[in-house]
């Protein structure tokens, strides 16, 4: 596994800074946003792509959510093959991510509306004379989300099937459980996932602002992201990429891999109810939990942790609360249920796969990463959030669980190897 | 539970050149084009003037009344996927939640799959609310974030966001089982139909829907394309001959907007209520071209590979292929190298099977393009009949497919449907005739 994220541009950074309750999120270093609603992100901090791949300079044009990819994509094989050392044939290795758009030219995008302007819309033929002069062809190219699969099938040699999905927030778990699939049924012997996602620019903020989604707790800015507390009020937009390697049991196996956990069940739904919200009764959420559970062949009692989407909106974390209960019944308050987000942010796309890295670390490690800033209860959200403090704990089978705007519901469950 | 049987039992089909699947393959076995000049926006400061425009459209016609309050919020990616979405179902006879009838099948068992590409937020749209933040001639973000932003509506975002194709579908139409929205440019549909198909097979649908829509058909779109050097910018004065795949004279791409949408079903369920069955899917593959992010350098994903695995996924070798249904983006270089790839996989069989590309009726569709290359396979097999390859005159040098101009009736009991993305990525699906 590899991750380039708000807390730091590998995993064990990251898991130290998680265990230790401290905050990805800050002031919005990217573009001036002081006088936006929502001021603040939680940004990938000195990122420096030559310091994680050999040949940046081949992927010179890549957009920023695909630089984070190549890093975390090189970090999580280097894991799986160190020095090579049981790389599978390339045709058998396939990629499946769920990975966003590239970085919009902002500033050349936004001139051009400007200055063919005319008359209450948009002169197309002045414009077009200016967008030839502006517009770089790199840029614009690398901006269609598949471009992501393919600097990695560059950067590490793939030739095998390779998908991008964008499923929102829901992106990379299903890319993850899809992954799973492909091993399945026999289609590769390794799968390449996860996902990679930057929005942090100003059309993607202000997307999210005039949706009002995002918390606007620009004077709190270290505690603003506060899954399930009763004065949580929005998520805050984090970006970065994290990529698992997944590979075939028996392969990993004979080649005596170090195998870090083992995917167990995938389960997924639509709500299929509006495009602004969620089902309130979290059907499609419970829909999808369950869906995972029978894929494993379990029961509510044999999950040790939740990871949950927990992004810190008065809707998700209400409605997921309530699909937890409806899946796991009586055990919904002995399980402990914890949101990563309240110090990562939103990875949007790359939620899934971040979280997914810090299950297998749970697992690990025994213990289990907190929701930070959860101070004031909420009579309505009132599982056991493990607040504030990592907790150590048995912990062998791990769920997660992501739910895209739109109301697309994945959940993936992992167990402890051997 | 044994892997079950996937058939097709509804198409759905939106591009230039015909709406619906009869009216569509019926235009295009008489050699019809779609291709038009550009009457969305001003395309007269591009150089290519050209496009598979859909005229008279909008997605009101295809949504229950209750919900054509929300064709606002759709960009026109997402109407002209929501009308493939309604076509398909009513030509598969399912009954949705979009009919004024109970639905005919468990919402937790109906799938979605609607493959999209980068959408670009109108420009009027978006600088209407931007020229509120102007200082001194120049966007002021400071202005945005204090009031300008106010000037866009609250839902903006949602009205381009890629996964909102399939969101919408799966609301009207009820689709509660897994839902994906696959964005791999041109191959984005039949990985769509391959995955979805594998839903039903393993038991996690019933049914499901599969294809993508794109409209690359606006100023962004035209002026990414054009930037990349794909286009044809040479027959603005005739557009119904300017996309012309694999001929002597192809001289570039002609973007179009269009869907394809396919509904895949158990074949038992199929059986069971009297559905017409198109075809069934019993082999796809993919691959991808580690190269393929240097997009200046013209690649087709190792589309050899994804054809050789979609073929032995279905059990057959190309002597026993009857159609062959290419991509032709009809960019020179590409149609070259697409040519070489069927070689590569098929052999000596590529040039003698049949073979057939849409684009010249309908342009390139993007993420739209498999879908419709789908279903223009499973109106093959249905109809037993090689549809023609509109503009086809003669083979280019190096692209010795065995295509047509005119419909001829055959013995087709595979074919194969291949694919490739700018970017590097390569499918291939086959499709078989069904016979009780």
């Amino acid at each position: 596994m590899g991750t380039v994220n708000p807390l730091g541009h590998d995993v064990e950074t990251t898991w130290s800074a998680l265990l230790a309750g401290r905050s990805g999120i800050g002031p919005n270093g990217l573009f001036d946003a002081s006088t936006f609603p929502s001021s603040f992100c939680a940004q990938v901090k000195d990122y420096d792509l030559a310091s994680q791949i050999e040949d940046a300079e081949e992927h010179r044009h890549a957009g920023r959510q695909c630089r984070f990819a190549l890093g975390a994509a090189r970090q999580a094989w280097a894991q799986a093959f160190p020095n090579g050392a049981g790389e599978p044939d390339r045709t058998r290795v396939g990629l499946y991510l769920g990975s966003g758009e590239g970085s919009l030219d902002f500033d050349n995008f936004t001139s051009l509306m400007v200055d063919a302007w005319q008359d209450g819309r948009v002169d197309i033929a002045r414009w077009a004379e200016l967008a030839f002069q502006r517009m770089d062809l790199h840029r614009e190219a690398e901006q269609e989300s598949n471009m992501v699969v393919s600097h990695l099938a560059g950067e590490l040699g793939v030739r095998g099937p390779a998908y991008n999905i964008l499923t929102a927030c829901a992106a990379s778990t299903q890319a993850m459980g899809e992954a799973a699939w492909m091993i399945r049924r026999g289609d590769c012997d390794a799968v390449v996932t996860g996902g990679a996602h930057s929005m942090i620019h100003p059309y993607g903020v202000t997307g999210f602002i005039r949706l009002s989604a995002l918390s606007r707790r620009n004077d709190e800015i270290e505690t603003s992201s506060r899954p399930f507390d009763l004065t949580r009020d929005g998520f805050v937009l984090g970006e970065g990429s994290s990529i698992l390697v997944f590979e075939d049991y028996e392969y990993a196996q004979r080649r005596g891999a170090k195998i870090l956990a083992e995917v167990i069940g995938y389960g997924a739904s639509a709500d299929a109810f509006r495009i602004t919200d969620q089902d309130p009764e979290g059907d499609g959420a419970a829909t999808a939990m369950r869906a995972a559970l029978k894929d494993a062949g379990l029961g509510p009692e044999d999950i040790d942790y939740v990871s949950a989407h927990g992004t810190g909106t008065k809707q998700n974390d209400q409605v997921e609360t309530r699909a937890v209960k409806a899946v796991f019944g009586a055990r919904a308050y002995e399980v402990p249920v914890s949101s990563v987000k309240s110090m990562l942010g939103h990875l949007i796309a790359a939620a899934g796969a971040t979280e997914l890295i810090t299950c297998i670390l749970a697992m690990r490690d025994q213990v289990l990463p907190p929701t930070t800033n959860y101070r004031v209860p909420d009579p309505d959200c009132d599982l056991d959030y493990v607040p504030n403090e990592p907790r150590e704990a048995d912990v062998n089978i791990c769920m997660s669980n992501s739910f895209g705007f739109g109301g697309q519901n994945n959940t993936m469950i992992i167990r402890r190897p051997g | 539970m044994a892997d079950r049987r996937v058939v097709v039992t509804g198409l759905g089909v939106v591009t230039a050149v015909g709406v619906g699947a009869e009216e569509y393959w019926t235009a295009l076995c008489e050699g019809r084009s779609g291709v038009k000049p550009i009457s969305r926006f001003d395309a007269s400061g591009f150089s290519s003037r050209v496009g598979g425009e859909l005229a008279d459209f909008s997605a009101r016609k295809y949504v229950p009344r209750s919900y054509r309050k929300s064709v606002k919020v759709m960009a026109r990616d997402i109407e002209i996927a929501v009308a493939a979405a309604d076509l398909s179902f009513r030509h598969a006879g399912i009954t949705t939640r979009a009919a004024d009838a109970e639905m005919d099948i468990d919402p937790k068992r109906l799938g979605c799959n609607v493959g999209a590409g980068l959408m670009c937020t109108d420009l009027d749209e978006l600088g209407g609310a931007v020229n509120t933040a102007v200082v001194d001639g120049r966007f002021d973000l400071k202005a945005w974030g204090r009031q300008g932003m106010e000037n866009l509506t609250p839902l903006w975002l949602l009205k381009y966001l890629p996964n909102m194709l399939a969101c919408h579908v799966t609301i009207i139409h009820g689709c509660e089982g897994p839902s994906n929205n696959i964005t791999c440019g041109d191959v984005s549909g039949h990985l769509g139909v391959a995955e979805s198909a594998d839903w039903v097979r393993r038991g996690e649908a019933d049914v499901a829907i599969a294809g993508g829509a794109e409209s690359k058909l606006n100023p962004m779109g035209l002026l990414r394309q054009s930037l990349l050097g794909r286009l044809c910018t040479e027959r603005n004065d005739a557009p119904a001959e300017a996309c012309r795949p694999f001929d002597a004279e192809h001289c570039g791409a002609v973007v179009g907007e269009g869907s394809g949408m396919i509904v895949l079903e158990d074949l038992d369920r199929a059986l069971a209520r009297g559905a017409t069955i198109y075809a069934e899917v019993v082999g796809a593959g993919a691959a991808c071209d580690p190269k393929g992010f240097e997009v200046t350098r013209p690649s087709v994903g190792s589309l050899d590979l994804a054809v050789k695995k979609a073929l032995t996924a279905a059990g057959v070798g190309p002597e026993d292929l009857g159609l062959l249904v290419a991509h032709g983006t009809a960019v020179p270089e590409e149609d070259r190298l697409e040519a070489a790839a069927w070689g590569e996989a098929l052999g000596d069989r590529a040039a003698q099977v049949p073979a057939a590309a849409v684009t010249g009726a309908t342009g390139l569709l993007f993420a739209g393009a498999g879908g419709v290359e789908l279903a223009t396979a499973a109106l093959a097999l249905k109809n037993q009949t090689v549809p023609p390859t509109v503009n086809f005159g003669g083979a280019d040098e190096g692209c010795s497919l065995a295509l047509g101009r005119e419909a001829r009736s055959a013995e087709i009991e595979y074919v194969v449907s291949g694919a490739f993305a700018t970017g590097g990525q390569s499918a291939a699906c086959v499709l078989k005739r069904y016979e009780p």
